[in-house]
């Protein structure tokens, strides 16, 4: 209604002309009915997620006066009403975001409730895993039949879940190839995604949910040779780095951008953990067996992920990137050298000491040049980070510590004072 | 053929494989009920929860030791196929151990290694773990249940034991057993005697 009378005033006034009016009117109509069909996806999706997840409690309950045949018949009887929805959808409402979405998710947890009971039913065994790996089968279809980015990221969270069961917290753990083999089959739904609607929240959950998820999953792959995970892991990190910086995703805003942000923390957390001591004190002890090591499934990760983090970076620098603004890139690279200096000597302590700091002075220097609070404050606290850790190793004197906290306050108060006050300069 | 007839097609196979892969599980249980033969497993259970499936009592069985001869045959987390038979008083014993399904009977069960005790009184000894190890129970029975057990053993020494049928290597667990009497009825008449008195 202000609006209305707004653009009347204006009209009154002369400002605008009556085809700017109603121009400007359209607009606003079309915006607010694609904010009501955005609200009405997610309710619908929202909904459906909770009767499912409510559906799967009510089974959880486990009622036992009921007869084996009832509860059989009971736990086909959600499945069904999800399958003809999906139906009602495919040949009613195919165009429509919120029935594909809602009633996709509903059928994704009436699956799940189906398999629970019947495995309370028959007290099948108690691989949380394995009942997972079922259910994410038997669902992972309806991401193309029905075109559901909802049921893509349940499977992404599933299959992350499975991996983690099967490689991490199972006693005898055991390999988690299905799970790569079902994030490969995720992947076009996610291409497509990020190729046809770029800015969508779907497209946003992705980023994040797929990096995320991978980070997780790595571990899992370590065999025998687990030092040379920690390769792998940096060079991921630096894969993610470069995917977050090609300009498709760097143009998006920051928080959207999942792989930037992995891939930057990523790094920034694991030269931190590496700054001490006692890995590098492993690592010298570490009894090497080169024809063992190339053997090893873990030289074969990490050689290939150093190598498509490599690919990345040239890509960054043939498209005339200025990799010094972005110090994070180069860090896998460095790391590998630090790390086969780390077998011979503990001077690689020092080395990644010296990186850290470099990367926050860096980044410091990138927030000065850009006049961004943001990212010289990221390297302010990078540098904070560090000291902090160095606060632990009781080797160094308190008065040397005590002076580097101080150092380091003083630069934080200074950085962002200057800063300000060069801003207030240019306005 | 248009993208909606295919994509309908693709879904009707989707439906059929969600429908078919529960329906096989209760088929492969009910064929197992049916036709197997039933053994009775002494055991001592806890109760734990599943985030989808609900409450359970996990059950621990007596009979979960082998002696082998050699350890180093054995790996924890390796298949192995369980000859059954039944013992004097009645319960399931574990009549010899192998790497694949014995060719000339139908009762024996797979399971696994849960780990190889190298130095068991001088003889290497498996643990063996059962693919029966949950029993789901209604939730507020449960703890009931694992109270009722624990009572029968301690205090009653009554004999609590599994009702698993077993046939070609699978096993349905049908019942818990204290005394004779279902688990379930043993709690439900716990209740009524407690709202008597």
């Amino acid at each position: 209604m202000a609006l209305h009378n707004d653009i009347a005033e204006l009209l009154k006034a002369g400002v605008i002309n009556t085809e700017t009016a109603v121009n400007i009117q359209e607009y606003y109509k079309q915006n607010r009915s694609s904010t009501t069909s955005r609200l009405f996806i997610v309710f619908g999706i929202l909904g459906a997620i909770l009767v499912g997840l409510g559906i799967i409690l009510i089974v959880a309950h486990n009622w036992d006066e009921l007869s084996r045949g009832v509860k059989a018949t009971l736990a086909f009887l959600p499945m069904i009403v999800g399958q003809l929805f999906c139906a009602f959808t495919l040949l009613k409402k195919h165009e429509s975001i919120a029935w594909r979405e809602a009633s996709a998710a509903f059928l994704f947890f009436a699956v799940g409730a189906c398999i629970a009971l019947i495995s309370q039913i028959y007290n099948i065994p108690g691989d949380l895993g394995a009942f997972i790996l079922t259910w994410i089968i038997l669902s992972l279809p309806l991401i193309y039949v029905i075109k559901s980015s909802v049921v893509s990221l349940l499977c992404l969270i599933g299959i992350t879940f499975y991996g983690c069961e099967t490689g991490y917290w199972s006693r005898t753990t055991e390999d988690t190839y299905l799970y790569w083999i079902i994030l490969l089959l995720i992947l076009p739904h996610y291409y497509l995604l990020v190729k046809n609607t770029p800015k969508s929240n779907f497209t946003t959950f992705h980023n994040w949910a797929i990096p995320l998820s991978v980070v997780t999953m790595l571990g899992t792959l370590a065999d025998d040779h687990t030092p040379l995970m920690w390769i792998a892991y940096m060079s991921l990190f630096g894969i993610f780095y470069h995917v977050g910086n090609i300009q498709h995703f760097d143009q998006q805003k920051l928080r959207n951008n999942g792989y930037k942000i992995t891939g930057s923390l990523g790094t920034i957390g694991l030269l931190l953990y590496l700054s001490f001591n006692f890995f590098w004190e492993d690592l010298g002890s570490y009894d090497i067996n080169f024809s063992e090591l190339i053997a090893s499934r873990e030289f074969w990760i990490a050689t290939i992920l150093s190598l498509i983090a490599a690919g990345g970076l040239g890509w960054h620098f043939k498209n005339n990137q200025l990799i010094l603004f972005k110090p994070i890139a180069l860090v896998f690279i460095l790391f590998i050298l630090t790390f086969i200096i780390g077998i011979y000597s503990p001077f690689a302590m020092v080395l990644i000491n010296l990186c850290v700091f470099s990367i926050g002075i860096l980044t410091v220097g990138v927030g000065a040049d850009q006049d961004h609070l943001g990212i010289l404050n990221y390297g302010l606290l990078i540098i904070t980070a560090l000291v902090v850790c160095r606060f632990f190793d009781s080797d160094i004197s308190f008065v040397l510590r005590g002076i580097l906290f101080v150092l380091v306050g003083i630069g934080f108060f200074t950085a962002n004072y200057l800063m300000l006050k060069k801003r207030k300069t240019h306005e | 053929m248009n993208k909606k007839t295919l994509l309908l097609g693709l879904f009707i196979v989707v439906v059929i494989a969600q429908l078919y892969v529960p329906a096989k599980m209760i088929w492969d249980k009910e064929e197992i009920i049916e036709t197997g033969r039933l053994y009775k497993f002494q055991t001592e259970p806890i109760d734990p929860t599943d985030p989808f499936r609900g409450k359970y009592i996990v059950l621990r069985f007596s009979e979960d030791k082998f002696k082998v001869t050699d350890s180093t045959a054995w790996q924890t987390g390796e298949r192995i196929y369980l000859s059954l038979k039944t013992g004097a008083k009645g319960y399931a014993n574990i009549q010899s151990i192998s790497k694949s399904p014995p060719s000339n009977k139908n009762d024996y069960l797979e399971a696994k290694v849960g780990y190889v005790d190298v130095f068991n009184g001088g003889q290497p000894t498996l643990t063996i773990e059962y693919p029966f190890d949950r029993y789901y129970m209604e939730e507020s029975k449960a703890y009931e249940a694992e109270l009722a057990f624990r009572d029968s053993r301690q205090i009653n020494s009554t004999e609590t034991y599994a009702v698993v049928i077993v046939k070609t290597g699978h096993s349905v667990l049908e019942d818990v057993m204290i005394g004779g009497r279902s688990i379930r009825e043993v709690v439900k008449a716990n209740r009524e005697n407690e709202v008597s008195n």
